[in-house]
């Protein structure tokens, strides 16, 4: 027959299934009607095309969020501290030649500042380079306000996984123009000070300078390459949402115990111990391969799934009792059924949960008793505060707060409510670490102060996050003015208690106080208190606890200075 | 027997569903070169789940999609580089200006005379005056334009247009509307989503009514029609409820009946 008009038709769908289930596809014989065809942009044209764009966009993004000045400013303050530290090496491993044969007589070694370095760049990146999950969001929230590159593919002629891999390269060039290069700037303006002036000394060397360089790269590059590989393997679903992370704990847990030498867990520092170029080759070519197959992983489905669900907020709003009637309140129960319906709930707590589980591990397997540094249970509860950050930077990703711009609610009320959702849903597991990790320990006496330490910390840290960063904490972190009171508020604290925490290496002083008071009751004196350092360590560590919960209620109640005359914008 | 014409657009057994929820159900349908071809429907009938199929946006669960001789589910690439997308309510990229956009647009496309036919766009949509301002500071109507823009810059043979003319000034719609009529007499394909009945009467030579994810009635405007006095909303009243209630009623009708 023939059809020369345009038809339509529709049919029944079981009828269908029936009539094609082994239909094998053949050409349906349509015509580009003599217009000759487009050929697209493929391979590196397609890579180079879209990383450019990529670079600008961020850059404006960048920008937008955090003025140029700041922008400029970040990686400056970076120059800055780099180069005092430079200066302070000398005090570190001291001014003769790097490798001398006196190293282990001071504080550090420097096998132990290398691998200080490239440790905290790797979780650094490791918590930056979720990309599959970034670009999912991004293509889910197209049809809002906001739309950028990575989404591109649902309607331009570009793979998905192109877009993906172009983004990562994107990434990890910003990381390396605006983190590493000034870092080595700051260590070429040291040993420059150095010539110039005899008071001034560093024990670096300019022909270190490229190889540390190289050796950060690759360690950014690892991470970024394997946490991409990791929210790929997951956006796939079932086996590797259950075997993923427990091969990642295991494989921190065998990595902490040193089963495998640290060399090829972080290629960067092999490269900065080595020094050789086959390895750079190997560990980028490497990474470069991670990323792709990360890319290759992602599917080019662009769907928005119609799923009905149950009634989720009302349920959730009635447990949230203990909010009272606030606006907060309905704010937190929107953002938990978010953070439910969009999968981020198992997502997120299956991220955080890692790391504690490699360190429960560890504490499984090694008797830290004979560890270089006195670790305790007291040492591990500041830290736990800090994997808040990227709980955050997750929950204000959830959705696109655009809509509330036209109801009666403000900034400040929402970030009050993503830091209480964090607390509400991360405080149970950092409970729970601490109770198995006391029992493991045998530290039962150090577990209330424990809890206050670790509570104040997880508190104040979200809390600081989220008055300094807002809605937009993945943008801040290239804002000079921003990061550098993250700085201060978080290290100093931090490294505080955790100093304060070796003052308690030996429990003792809480362990005779508990038995004391078993056994006579409130008359109780514990016969430890002999040890000053111990008990001002103590007390030291109640009071820093007690300041970081006092500057949490501060930031609380600054939040409406600072973010009260902002628009919903994530 | 007149000579066969083959059709641009040729989908067989083309359904989706979500898991019990049916989106569209299967359907066949075919365009030829020179028409513009409405599909028309209350909000959520399918029309937008009917035009992302088509365009590769999204993967049918049944049956199969050619378009231009470019099989939609094997290289959906190639096809989006062939076919011009205007989404219902995508924006264009936030953070890039306009003139960037469609730079980027054109490259992916690998059209000659990129610069020429960006600065084409941009003076035929008034955008010049905004060409280096991002995207997010752009009102809605000028983001739409920028959407159109990026579609029609490789001058595609066919066109898929989801509302295409929502946000945009009476202005500026009746000039794309010119431009688009211009460019189905000289051959291209315009294949248009909406529930504004009254761009069925202005534009398209032939529609169809969907509901339910099914579609109800196809044919010419005045075909459609059942006497002279019939007006478009009159047939649309008639084929998908005559009143709200009714068409409720349909609607939980079509939902019981998937459930079946």
């Amino acid at each position: 027959m023939t059809m020369s008009t345009t038809t339509i038709v529709s049919q029944d769908w079981d009828e269908v299934v029936a009539r094609t289930s082994e239909t094998i596809k053949e050409p349906l014989g349509t015509t580009s009607a003599d217009v000759v065809l487009l050929e697209p942009q493929r391979g590196f044209a397609a890579f180079s095309t879209t990383f450019r764009y990529m670079f600008r966009e961020e850059w404006r993004e960048n920008i937008d969020f955090a003025k140029k000045r700041q922008v400029v400013l970040f990686p400056l303050l970076l120059a800055l501290v780099t180069t005092i530290t430079t200066i302070g090496l000398q005090f570190l491993v001291g001014d003769s030649a790097a490798q001398s044969s006196e190293m282990d007589e001071k504080s550090f070694t420097w096998d132990q500042l290398r691998f200080a370095l490239h440790l905290p760049l790797l979780m650094f990146s490791l918590g930056m380079g979720t990309f599959a999950f970034r670009g999912r969001e991004a293509i889910s929230q197209r049809d809002g306000n906001k739309n950028h590159l990575i989404a591109a593919p649902a309607i331009q002629p570009l793979p998905n996984s192109m877009a993906h891999y172009a983004f990562f390269a994107k990434e990890l060039m910003y990381y390396a123009m605006l983190i590493l290069t000034p870092i080595i700037l700051g260590m070429a303006i040291g040993i420059l000070l150095g010539q110039f002036d005899n008071s001034v000394s560093t024990p670096l060397q300019w022909s270190s300078l490229p190889w540390t360089w190289i050796a950060m790269f690759t360690t950014i590059a690892q991470g970024l390459a394997i946490s991409f590989l990791a929210s790929s393997l997951w956006m796939r679903g079932r086996p590797y949402t259950i075997v993923g992370p427990i091969l990642v704990v295991a494989i921190g847990i065998m990595a902490g115990i040193g089963l495998f030498d640290i060399d090829f867990g972080l290629w960067g520092l092999a490269i900065q111990r080595e020094q050789a170029v086959w390895m750079v080759i190997a560990s980028l070519f490497g990474c470069a391969m991670v990323g792709l197959v990360s890319s290759v992983l992602i599917l080019d489905d662009f769907e928005a799934k119609v799923i009905e669900h149950e009634d989720m907020f009302e349920p959730t709003y009635a447990r949230l009792k203990f909010l009272g009637k606030s606006d907060v309140r309905l704010l937190v129960a929107k953002e938990f059924v978010d953070l439910r319906r969009s999968g981020a709930l198992k997502k997120m707590t299956v991220s955080y949960s890692i790391p504690l589980l490699v360190l429960l591990g560890m504490a499984w397997l090694v008797d830290f008793a004979e560890a270089p540094i006195p670790i305790n249970l007291l040492s591990y509860a500041p830290f736990l505060g800090f994997f808040g950050f990227n709980f955050y930077s997750w929950l204000t990703a959830l959705d696109s707060p655009d809509f509330m711009n036209g109801l009666p609610l403000s900034v400040p009320q929402l970030i009050r409510a993503k830091v209480v959702v964090y607390f509400i849903a991360t405080s149970w597991i950092s409970f729970l670490f601490l109770v198995i990790m006391a029992w493991r320990l045998d530290e039962w006496g150090a577990l209330p102060i424990g809890l206050i330490v670790m509570f104040a910390n997880s508190i104040y840290i979200v809390a600081l996050t989220a008055f300094l960063m807002g809605l937009r904490p993945n943008k801040a972190i290239f804002d000079g003015a921003i990061m550098t009171w993250f700085w201060i508020g978080t290290v100093l604290p931090l490294l505080a208690l955790f100093l304060l925490s070796f003052t308690q290496g030996d429990t003792e002083f809480y362990q005779n106080w508990l038995s004391q008071v078993q056994e006579d009751g409130l008359d109780a004196q514990s016969v430890s208190f002999d040890s000053e350092q111990m008990r001002q360590g103590f007390w030291g560590m109640l009071t820093v606890s007690l300041g970081l919960i006092g500057a949490s209620g501060l930031l609380w109640k600054l939040m409406d200075r600072r973010w009260g005359k902002s628009a919903f914008d994530n | 027997m007149g000579e066969e014409r083959k059709p641009l657009v040729r989908a067989v057994d083309m359904g989706k569903r979500y898991g019990d929820f049916v989106a569209l159900h299967p359907l066949n349908v075919e365009v030829h070169s020179g028409e513009f071809f409405g599909v028309f429907g209350p909000n959520g009938a399918g029309k937008s789940t009917f035009i992302k199929l088509l365009t590769g946006q999204l993967r049918p669960s049944i049956g199969q999609i050619e378009i231009l001789g470019i099989d939609a589910e094997d290289s959906p690439q190639k096809l989006k580089a062939n076919i011009g997308i205007v989404p219902e309510s995508e924006s264009p990229p936030s953070f890039l200006t306009p003139a960037e956009f469609l730079q980027f647009v054109a490259r992916l496309r690998g059209l000659d005379n990129l610069e020429q036919n960006v600065e084409h766009w941009l003076d035929w949509f008034g955008l010049q005056e905004k060409r280096d301002t991002m995207c997010k500071d752009l009102s809605k109507g000028q983001r739409q334009k920028v959407m159109l823009a990026s579609a029609f810059i490789h001058k595609p043979k066919l066109l898929f247009l989801d509302e295409p003319f929502a946000n945009l000034d009476p202005i500026y719609q009746r000039k794309c509307r010119e431009w688009l009529l211009d460019h189905v007499k000289d051959g291209g394909t315009i294949f248009l989503c909406s529930h504004v009945l009254e761009m069925a009467e202005r534009m398209c030579n032939r529609m169809a009514i969907i509901n339910n994810g099914k579609v109800l009635a196809a044919g010419t405007v005045t075909g459609l029609k059942e006497n002279e006095s019939e007006t478009l909303e009159d047939v649309f009243i008639r084929l998908v409820g005559h009143s709200i209630e009714e068409a409720e009623r349909n609607n939980e009708e079509g939902v019981s009946n998937e459930e079946e």
